[in-house]
């Protein structure tokens, strides 16, 4: 287990050195000259060596990327381009709450409802209810999340015109507030980011389960005339949820890119939408910072969910 | 792209992508599964040997299931479609109708109010009409040309996209494969740095960082630079950089197997050259795969175009893309929802029929694979 964890924890570091890296030769190389753009009409050489100096953008750049690694480790990814006075991390702390609100959420409803439906899907196999269920999942699978979000936003446009309601498709509310306003705002965008993995996670279960209904452990349940509700319950379906552990990384991941459409569309202040205005602004730093914090949160979350996985299936350890 | 991640219910012989394993590990996982799927060489088989009238190659057997399925062969339909409409449909378009006499413009015909990035002002957010065959938007653009214009976008960019994805994940596949090494090595690196890494991610920011820059150095090239297409080179590169190694896996993992076998291993003992076993006996054999992920990798290339469009960072006014036409349709969700339900619809049912193909390409083609 120790060397397992060792293995893995030296991948991650590989992972996230190379994700930083990338991420850092792409700033780096960046067109233009930020510091001249920053002083525009007023420049003047010794101000601009100043701020090259405070930026720390007059390192070789080695150690540029050094201190940047070292700074990251600090969580301080340096100052703002746009706003001067302000952290990358200041900029960056409004929308994480917000981010974190909706990927959270998002995940419960994807795990509550996205198993049942793939485990009801397989227990009913090659019935009609499994082929409509499967169906409509393949679809919902299949759209990318910014159609499904303007599907719902013109549904309730045109629910709103015809009866009088005002449910908005827009902003967010109070992060982490659930009155009824709140409310109102932030159903429909998590109900939307939810259903792609909802869906993947329904057909990941409904193939973990009949492959498990398959087994011989199964049958032999059957065979020394168990209950059907304890063959399904007490043998099948534990040993069917374990591959679904693996999939969290991959849901992370399918979180981190669908913010960045959920949170423009639906005008939501969230990472994602700040990245986009930071894109805008040519706001480098902070840019890098939300593409590093992602990727690490997705990588970290792909080692939890391996060593998740070979807790639960010890077999795993060995290879 | 990881929108959505297709690939990973491919076939038993490949590996989720999500798992951070390495390569090296997912063979030893994998090996159980690998045996069940046995691989049919087709040539090698057949080659000079007189068959039974009625028997097929493999390869006729999997284009005999795949006409079976009707649900891939209507998505070959609207695939087809969509590519005739984009590229025969502007032209014809740009043909159809009289003089009309805008009071903006002067007389003006169809040549001018049937292309994609005229304004025509006086005639904002109409409906469909004779004149118009999809409606206007609200600067008064043709919604059937810029439709044209956006899907002729998305399956230049999906063109692009697989052919360095198949290129690339090819070469570098068979050689991490079939000499192991450190090749090998580097892939399996590479692999786990992309697939921890969210791919559409990376695409963001390449694009928001070097989108500018694109935009004048890219523009001068012809055809594909000007009316702010310019960054859709940027775009391709960028989705490509992601899509190759996840085909580069498939692949390696399809020419650990084909090694093994008994056809390599006569022809090695033949005296056959290793460039020779790769070009005539290796690479043939990766045809199913190969099209399959390739197919199935097409819809999250339109979805990562689109997005990215979407977005504000791929396709810039007054070009035409289906994510730019969404977002700009968004504004008139109120009043014209028409405009933004258009390619939102367009969209998915291009998406939807390359993924039912791409299953269908994967039953056909690796009929075992199925539950």
């Amino acid at each position: 287990m120790v060397q397992f964890l060792v293995k893995r924890f030296i991948g991650l570091i590989f992972v996230v050195v190379g994700v930083t890296f990338i991420t850092f030769i792409l700033g780096l190389n960046a067109p233009g000259d930020p510091i001249r753009d920053m002083l525009g009409e007023h420049f003047n050489p010794i101000i601009y060596a100043q701020l090259r100096h405070a930026y720390g953008l007059d390192l070789p750049w080695y150690q540029q990327y050094w201190n940047f690694l070292v700074n990251m480790f600090h969580l301080n990814f340096g100052y703002s381009f746009k706003y001067q006075n302000r952290t990358v991390m200041s900029i960056l702390a409004g929308g994480v709450p917000v981010s974190a609100e909706l990927a959270l959420w998002a995940l419960i409803l994807q795990i509550i409802i996205g198993v049942p439906m793939g485990i009801f899907s397989a227990l009913k196999a090659n019935t009609w209810i499994d082929t409509v269920n499967m169906g409509v999942i393949l679809i919902i699978y299949s759209i990318p999340v910014f159609v499904l979000a303007v599907f719902f936003q013109v549904f309730i446009v045109w629910f709103d015109q015809h009866t009088g309601a005002s449910w908005p498709v827009s902003n967010w509310g109070t992060p982490w507030a659930y009155s009824p306003a709140d409310l109102s705002y932030k159903i429909v965008p998590i109900v939307v980011f939810a259903l792609g993995g909802i869906a993947y996670i329904a057909r990941l279960s409904r193939a973990s389960m009949l492959e498990v209904l398959r087994q011989d452990y199964v049958r032999t349940a059957r065979a020394k005339g168990l209950r059907e509700r304890a063959v399904i319950y007490r043998h099948a379906l534990r040993n069917a949820l374990i591959p679904l552990l693996t999939v969290v990384g991959l849901l992370l991941g399918l979180l981190v890119t669908g913010a960045f459409f959920i949170e423009n569309i639906f005008n939501i202040p969230g990472i994602g939408y700040e990245t986009i205005q930071s894109i805008n602004d040519r706001d480098y730093p902070v840019i890098q910072a939300t593409v590093v914090l992602l990727a690490v949160g997705v990588v970290i979350g792909n080692m939890l969910a391996d060593i998740f996985y070979s807790l639960a299936d010890p077999r795993i350890k060995a290879q | 792209m990881d929108t959505k991640d297709k690939n990973t219910d491919l076939s038993s012989g490949i590996i989720s992508p999500g798992s951070s394993a390495s390569p090296m590990e997912i063979v030893e996982l994998t090996r159980p599964a690998g045996d069940v799927e046995t691989v049919e060489p087709p040539g090698v088989v057949e080659e000079g040997k007189s068959q039974p009238k009625k028997s097929l190659t493999p390869f006729q057997e999997s284009l005999r299931r795949l006409w079976r399925d009707k649900r891939a062969v209507a998505s070959i339909g609207v695939i087809v479609f969509f590519i005739l409409l984009a590229l025969v449909g502007p032209p014809i378009y740009q043909h159809i109708g009289g003089p009309y006499n805008s009071p903006t413009n002067g007389v003006i015909g169809p040549s001018k109010y049937h292309s994609y990035a005229w304004q025509e002002l006086s005639n904002q957010d109409q409906f469909i009409s004779g004149m118009y065959w999809l409606g206007t938007d609200d600067l008064g653009r043709d919604m059937l040309a810029r439709l044209m214009q956006g899907v002729l976008i998305s399956l230049t960019v999906a063109v692009l996209v697989e052919i360095v994805d198949i290129v690339l994940g090819v070469l570098v596949g068979v050689l991490a494969g079939y000499y192991g090494g450190w090749i090998d090595q580097v892939l399996a690196r590479v692999t786990d740095i992309v697939f921890a890494f969210p791919g559409l991610l990376f695409v963001i920011l390449l694009t928001g960082i070097f989108g500018t820059q694109a935009d004048v150095v890219f523009s001068k090239i012809p055809l594909i630079g000007p009316n702010g297409n310019a960054r859709l080179l940027l775009v391709s590169i960028a989705l490509a950089f992601v899509a190759w190694p996840l085909m580069a896996r498939f692949v390696r993992g399809q020419t650990l197997q084909l090694k093994e076998q008994q056809f390599v291993e006569a022809a090695r003992t033949a005296g056959t050259s290793d460039t020779q076993i790769i070009l005539r006996h290796i690479i043939p054999n990766l045809f199913s795969i190969v099209i399959v992920a390739s197919t199935l990798d097409i819809s999250n290339t339109i979805i990562g175009e689109a997005g990215i469009s979407l977005l504000g960072l791929g396709v810039q006014p007054p070009g035409s893309s289906i994510g730019l036409m969404i977002v700009q349709g968004q504004a008139m969700i109120d009043s014209n929802p028409w405009e933004v339900l258009l390619p939102s619809f367009v969209l998915a049912i291009i998406v939807l029929a390359f993924s039912f193909l791409g299953d269908g390409l994967n039953d056909a083609f690796n009929p075992r694979s199925k539950d």
